[in-house]
């Protein structure tokens, strides 16, 4: 999860998570070499005694800054079109997990399983345990097995909302009456923490979405112990 | 951005608060491969011509092309490494799932070469 004051991204957990901070580092150093060439632009023109008030054309510098400019776009194009492609590659799900919105909570279908249903609210904070994390922990969590290919199905029951896990790279609309579909893999074990992010009412920054990551084998016995 | 963590658990040095050198892959050779550049276009600039101001000049292009050659050289060859140990783990992986089964592609081969002898 974040931490306080955090300003970059949360760690990946996922290989699309890890695709899009690469592709965040590499646009960030060609933006920071911009940043830093129009600075010393910037400060050369307010230190020059050179004056030149009669230009008339500039055919030399005009084609640098056009094809300079259009360089760099295809240097940021082309990695962002392969994390784009690579986005919707077509893998082969092991599990398909319903994940609805209402005001204000959640609830995860689990429909490989005979009624594995449950919804998810938030912990108040009068009843949060000591150690846990405010508005952020929540009641049933949603479990799934790592390294195994997952099939989201997002919807939503009254109003917009959306399912969103930064760690794992994942942010979906969930909208009434259309069924919306993500796939991701979560390569290691652990709790991952998002919020609802779409506007949808007096709670909308209170219904948080915590997702589970366990071995296959402890999943199967979740799964058989609450089912 | 890439790795970052609680704060202090690991050391960060963030150049100009933005750009976090030491657990960026390629960040630290490009900027200090970028340095080098400037100071030897600058300098080799200043030596040649003495003009102060040009070389400044100069320098900052220098500083900015050799970070950004390096840094995309270096990041296309790290992508193509990540692929490589992508498709090594889905083998490693896979060769564990299909050891001895029908699927299992070394099976095939031996029996290939079986049958070639």
């Amino acid at each position: 999860m974040a931490h306080p004051l955090q300003l970059g991204f949360q760690d990946a957990m996922s290989p699309i998570m890890e695709e899009l901070l690469h592709f965040h580092d590499h646009t960030l150093m060609i933006v920071f070499m911009i940043s830093a060439m129009v600075l010393y632009i910037i400060m050369l023109m307010m230190t020059t005694k050179l004056t030149y008030t009669n230009t008339m054309n500039a055919q030399e510098v005009e084609m640098i800054w056009t094809i300079l400019p259009a360089i760099v776009l295809i240097t940021i194009a082309l990695p962002s079109l392969r994390v784009l492609y690579l986005m919707d590659e077509i893998n082969n799900p092991h599990l398909t997990i319903k994940a609805i919105g209402h005001q204000w909570y959640w609830t995860y279908e689990y429909t490989d399983y005979d009624n594995l249903e449950f919804d998810s609210y938030m912990i108040p904070t009068q009843d949060l345990p000591n150690g846990y994390f405010r508005l952020l922990e929540v009641d049933h969590r949603m479990m799934m097995p790592m390294e195994s290919p997952i099939r989201m199905l997002i919807s939503a029951e009254d109003v917009l909302h959306s399912w969103a896990v930064p760690s794992l790279g994942v942010k979906t609309d969930a909208v009434p009456g259309r069924l919306n579909q993500t796939t991701f893999i979560v390569t290691r074990p652990g709790v991952f923490y998002g919020q609802c992010s779409e506007i949808c009412g007096a709670n909308h920054s209170f219904m948080p979405i915590v997702v589970e990551s366990l071995p296959l084998q402890h999943f199967e016995n979740w799964s058989t112990m609450s089912s | 951005m890439a790795g970052e963590g609680e704060p202090g658990s690991e050391k960060t040095f963030k150049l100009l608060g933005i750009l976090d050198v030491q657990n960026i892959p390629c960040a630290r050779e490009s900027i200090l491969y970028g340095s080098l550049g400037s100071l030897v276009v600058g300098l080799g600039h200043f030596l040649a011509t003495s003009r102060v101001r040009r070389s400044f000049d100069f320098g900052m292009g220098g500083f900015v092309l050799t970070t950004l050659g390096c840094w995309i050289y270096c990041r296309y060859n790290h992508a193509k490494l990540r692929i490589q140990q992508r498709i090594i783990q889905e083998g490693m992986r896979n060769k564990i799932l299909y050891e001895s089964s029908d699927f299992d592609p070394e099976r095939k081969q031996n029996s290939n070469r079986g049958s070639n002898s």
